[in-house]
């Protein structure tokens, strides 16, 4: 399996409004990642209407050095990962892997009787921010069989 | 091959319908008191809910108070179907249409909530659905004689979780709607949707 460098993961509710955005890659400042979801979220509108099916859309656009892939769910919460673009192909089966650990990520979430779904507010929750943190490192969950990434800049 | 999913934790059935069924008594119960409490009890003529003589009194509609249990009842079954949703969805490809979303909603939600699916859905294919479920699995086991229409007001409480959950449902896939129950035969019930017309 391909290492894949995750630099970024967002996601944005329902009203296009920012939920949570997590930095991994130090050599970029919070404020490009920000700039990057707020672009993403007019390219998925119109991917979602024409990949009518499937709720993984595939690359976005890439930018620089970064690449950024997107999903959508049934409740309309976008999922953004940006890649810092590595020297192998990305396959697919491997960003649904990642977006769908997210997705579960925020389901467990969402289940919290606390969390207001439409607060437009942002995700403010230590398991959370655990989850993609390990799913941004790409360290294995219980039974899982990833690779983990080369060791970041602390 | 490991199988690296978590095992799907179950819950009690005869919990939940508990849980429910004391949902609204205690609903009733509480806001009758306070309405009675701070004198804004618009008909004392039907009694407290503690005045020993038991069961579900026959709570006429204008009342303000039921119109606080029909609030209250309704949005948490709003919360929990903006929830139910969520988790549902998760593996399922987007959906269509609104159509779509109501035939899930009368399949898998339904098999999901009451392990039976829809009786018979019908629409004016101008915004309104009729789901009709022939045995609604809450009312199975309440006693009552068959269509007296005493029996159908006590029972309508307990409709306004299940409407307020078909519409957290709805909601959190982006569908605004109004969604009524009715019950003219128990253990018989319809649910009406009346999804807004989009410009």
């Amino acid at each position: 399996m391909a290492n894949i460098n995750i630099s970024c993961i967002a996601i944005i509710g329902k009203q296009n409004n920012p939920l949570f955005i997590k930095n991994f890659n130090p050599s970029h400042a919070d404020l490009k990642y920000h700039y990057i979801a707020h672009t993403s979220c007019d390219v998925m509108e119109e991917r979602a209407t024409m990949k009518a099916q499937d709720m993984y859309l595939g690359v976005l656009f890439s930018m620089e050095d970064l690449s950024v892939y997107g999903y959508m769910t049934n409740t309309k919460i976008k999922f953004i990962t940006v890649l810092t673009v590595p020297d192998v192909i990305i396959k697919d089966l491997d960003m649904k892997n990642i977006f769908r650990r997210i997705h579960a990520a925020y389901v467990n979430h969402a289940s919290n009787p606390f969390y207001e779904i439409d607060s437009e507010k942002m995700i403010k929750s230590k398991k959370f921010e655990q989850e993609i943190e390990a799913i941004g490192r790409g360290r294995a969950l219980e039974g899982g069989n990833r690779n983990s990434l080369p060791a970041t800049a602390p | 091959m490991a199988s690296n999913q978590a095992p799907v934790k179950l819950v009690n059935e005869s919990a939940v319908e508990f849980l429910t069924t004391e949902m609204v008594e205690a609903m009733i119960r509480t806001i009758k008191d306070d309405a009675i409490r701070l004198g804004t009890d618009k008909d004392p003529s039907l009694g407290s809910p503690n005045d020993g003589t038991g069961g579900p009194k026959d709570y006429s509609e204008g009342d303000e108070a039921m119109e606080a249990v029909y609030y209250k009842l309704e949005m948490i079954g709003f919360r929990v179907g903006e929830r139910l949703i969520e988790k549902i969805s998760k593996d399922r490809m987007r959906f269509s249409d609104n159509l779509d979303v109501v035939k899930f909603v009368c399949k898998e939600v339904w098999m999901f909530l009451f392990k039976k699916q829809v009786d018979n859905l019908k629409t004016n294919h101008r915004g309104v659905y009729v789901l009709q479920d022939n045995s609604f699995r809450w009312f199975t086991r309440m006693a009552h004689d068959q269509s007296s229409a005493e029996s159908v007001k006590k029972v309508t409480p307990y409709l306004w979780f299940p409407c307020g959950i078909l519409r957290g449902i709805l909601s959190n896939l982006g569908i605004a709607s109004v969604v009524v129950a009715e019950t003219s035969s128990l253990p018989a019930c319809t649910f009406q949707i009346k999804i807004a017309k989009t410009a």
